[in-house]
């Protein structure tokens, strides 16, 4: 039972082998006490494993967060200077295609790898949220 | 390297072990004096097996003595070489502290 709270790639990984020690162990080595250290330490052991997990996955999720306010930050200032140049051309006639076009595409790029970004964020959150045992 | 990753490395360096072997091993190497837990021990494998310094081996060392589905261990060469290295440094400390000794005794 002890190993269910085990984050669930740690338990594939070494669920069996865990069972295959804890029954060596009674088998071996009787005894309340010892039987007490041996829960006592593996609950350790889970606690350690837990905050070993929850950290790569906040890892992971801060680099999701990231790209996605980085993304939209160039969004923002291109459409930005975009805008301004916009206003300055006005009037005076300029040819501003050559620049609003390619600054029009940065910005498409940039809110595509912020929704890109957004979707794996949600996807890492539900996986380590959605299901109970899922993480 | 931590003292549980070191007695891992010593326990393996002889011949390959599955989890319950390493603990007894390293039980028997310190004379008693460690105890290696399946929450510490499994949880070493795990970091040792991703730094690459164990690995599992499709060795048995008398499958009609053992279950099939036991997993051993083998130490890889990056882990003889952490082992050499970790053993080296303790050389050196006992080798300064031994340095040391007469003076402090002394004092």
């Amino acid at each position: 039972m002890l190993l269910r709270l085990y984050p669930r790639p740690f338990r594939e990984r070494f669920a069996h082998s865990m069972a295959q020690t804890f029954a060596d162990l009674r088998r071996e080595r009787p005894g309340r006490a010892f039987t007490l250290w041996i829960f006592l330490e593996t609950l350790a052991g889970v606690v350690r494993e837990r905050a070993t997990h929850v950290g790569r996955l906040t890892m992971a999720g801060n680099v999701f967060r990231t790209v996605k306010y980085a993304a939209l930050a160039v969004g923002a200032l291109t459409v930005a200077g975009i805008v301004t140049v916009m206003l300055l051309a006005r009037g005076t006639g300029e040819d501003i295609a050559g620049v609003v076009a390619p600054a029009l595409l940065l910005t498409t790029l940039s809110v595509a790898a912020a929704v890109a970004a957004a979707v794996m964020q949600g996807r890492q959150r539900k996986r380590a949220g959605g299901d109970p045992r899922a993480d | 390297m931590t003292p549980a990753v070191l007695h891992i490395l010593l326990a393996l360096s002889a011949q390959d072990r599955h989890g319950y072997g390493i603990m007894k091993q390293v039980e028997s190497d310190s004379k008693g004096k460690v105890t290696m837990g399946p929450g510490t021990l499994y949880g070493s494998i795990r970091r040792m097996t991703d730094a690459g310094l164990i690995a599992e081996s499709d060795r048995r060392i008398d499958p009609s003595l053992d279950d099939e589905r036991r997993v051993y261990y083998r130490i890889t060469a990056l882990g003889q070489q952490a082992l050499g290295a970790e053993l080296q440094r303790y050389r050196e400390v006992v080798a300064v502290a031994r340095s040391l000794r007469p003076k402090t005794a002394g004092a």
